[in-house]
């Protein structure tokens, strides 16, 4: 997506060599994505809370009914369904490196490299 | 335990931010109270446990400075895993302080500009930025003090007066006024007789320390001077919001424009650490130069190293190679008496002291420690009467 001609970008990481504190930095950079993930869960949360607030101050409904609303069969499997597919998006890069152990065809990448430079 | 939750007084000059802008400005707020609270803790446990018995095994003797603490800390996973996530919540508390003002960056200007003024703004497109402030972004807040995006921008004003509000924690009140307003009310206490008329602020940032200066010292003249620009811009839109007439400046406090012997009192407020072994002298000698005979200087900052336990000033120290503050190790090293003296400060002893914090609306972790600014309680005090 292209900004407009009046958006402006701000300079967002300190001028300064960003130290790095377990002995591979991907730990760090991990545990970063994992906090970063944990806060827009957090304000998920707290949007949820706003939500039952206002429905409740509104006179729709509180958030007692939601504690004690009874899911249906059908409504369970259209979660679940939901859950399947956060799971293979969350397990991706597991599942796929497991797919390329099960594939008996898989050639090295380097000599697909190799191949694809040197066919002609 | 919990850190007494009250948020920040919405003045005129901070940006809207919408539902989940601010939410996860709190998350961050909430993050931060966690490091301290919860995992904090566990340094020390630790570093008893598992650090200092493997550098007693190694060296017959327990650990006596910094880079000794550090050389078996920094192999500790719970030190490890709190400094990544310290660092972590620092990054996220600019980026949730910025997000509402990248959105509004020019509404907050115009606002700004238009905000009906009390005091005065005079700024100096040529004044050199000092490189203790370019060569890093002091405290991680991307772009510094000074950067300027836009035609009369506020940006870095009022991403800092935000971020200042969740660093601390709300520890230093609603309008973040805690060092100015401690210092002002030990200043009458100590000193009853002391009324200032001329009053200077070094190193003002967004005023917010300047502004207890303008309430509690009736009347008095109140100047404050930044060398950042974007900060100025919003520390008057701020003031005048307020109806605090303060008149600001752009300027480096090594070296300003007042006349000698022009003020009954000149403050500053964690200035002294965010500047070099060269400027902190250039710094005190201007104070001695723009006093009045009699006159007070006094420097809010945070309580030197010295008598400190090896570990605590390890902690404590944390900020100097973690978190841009380059500075911050040496100036809590300085021998301050000679410093005083060697400006010209050599008719009294300077001051060096601990002051209760004015705000006490809050429980406090009661320690010094990385990422809990205002956790102490109270503000170490250096400063002299000329």
């Amino acid at each position: 997506m292209s900004e407009g001609p009046d958006e402006v970008t701000l300079q967002r990481k300190a001028k300064g060599k960003r130290p790095f504190y377990f002995s591979d930095p991907d730990v760090d950079r991990l545990l970063s994505m994992v906090m970063a993930l944990t806060g827009e869960l957090s304000v998920t949360r707290d949007r949820l809370d706003t939500l039952e607030r206002v429905a409740r101050a509104k006179g729709l409904f509180s958030a007692s009914d939601i504690e004690t609303y009874q899911l249906t069969d059908s409504d369970m499997e259209e979660r679940a369904a939901r859950h399947r597919a956060i799971f293979k998006e969350v397990t991706r890069i597991i599942v796929g490196e497991l797919e390329d152990l099960e594939d008996r065809d898989e050639q090295d990448y380097r000599a697909v490299v190799d191949q694809v430079e040197n066919d002609g | 335990m919990s850190i007494a939750y009250k948020e920040q007084h919405v003045h005129d000059a901070l940006p809207e931010t919408s539902h989940d802008e601010l939410a996860r400005q709190h998350f961050v707020r909430s993050f931060k109270e966690h490091l301290v609270t919860a995992l904090h803790p566990g340094l020390k446990t630790a570093y008893e446990k598992r650090a200092k018995p493997r550098f007693v095994a190694e060296h017959q003797r327990e650990p006596q400075s910094i880079q000794e603490v550090g050389q078996v800390m920094k192999q500790d996973s719970h030190y490890q895993a709190w400094s990544s996530l310290l660092r972590t919540s620092q990054e996220m508390m600019w980026s949730a302080a910025q997000i509402p003002v990248e959105r509004a960056i020019a509404d907050l200007a115009a606002q700004a500009a238009a905000t009906p003024k009390i005091g005065s703004l005079r700024l100096d497109p040529d004044l050199q930025i000092p490189s203790y402030h370019t060569a890093v972004d002091i405290h991680c807040q991307p772009g510094g003090y000074h950067t300027e995006y836009i035609d009369n921008d506020v940006a870095q004003g009022a991403i800092y007066d935000r971020a200042v509000y969740i660093y601390a924690m709300g520890q230093m009140g609603v309008n973040n006024a805690d060092m100015g307003d401690s210092t002002v009310a030990w200043l009458k206490q100590e000193h009853p007789d002391f009324k200032p008329t001329r009053i200077l602020d070094m190193g003002c940032a967004v005023g917010h320390s300047t502004l207890p200066y303008a309430s509690g010292f009736e009347g008095a003249e109140v100047h404050a001077i930044d060398v950042a620009a974007p900060m100025l811009r919003h520390a008057h839109a701020r003031a005048s919001s307020m109806g605090l007439p303060v008149h600001f400046s752009q300027q480096n406090a090594e070296s300003t424009d007042f006349e000698d012997n022009s003020f009954d009192l000149v403050v500053s407020h964690i200035l002294l650490h965010e500047t070099s072994s060269a400027a902190i002298k250039n710094v005190i000698r201007e104070c001695h130069r723009v006093l009045k005979p009699g006159g007070m200087m006094l420097h809010v900052e945070t309580p030197p190293y010295e008598g400190m336990e090896p570990f605590d000033t390890f902690i404590f120290d944390w900020d100097s190679e973690n978190n841009n503050e380059p500075f911050w190790r040496k100036s809590h090293l300085l021998d301050l008496e000679a410093l005083a003296r060697d400006a010209g400060f050599q008719s009294h002893t300077p001051i060096q002291i601990m002051v209760p914090s004015a705000f006490q609306e809050t429980q406090r972790s009661n320690t010094f420690q990385g990422g809990d600014f205002g956790g102490g309680g109270v503000w170490f005090v250096y400063g002299c009467q000329k």
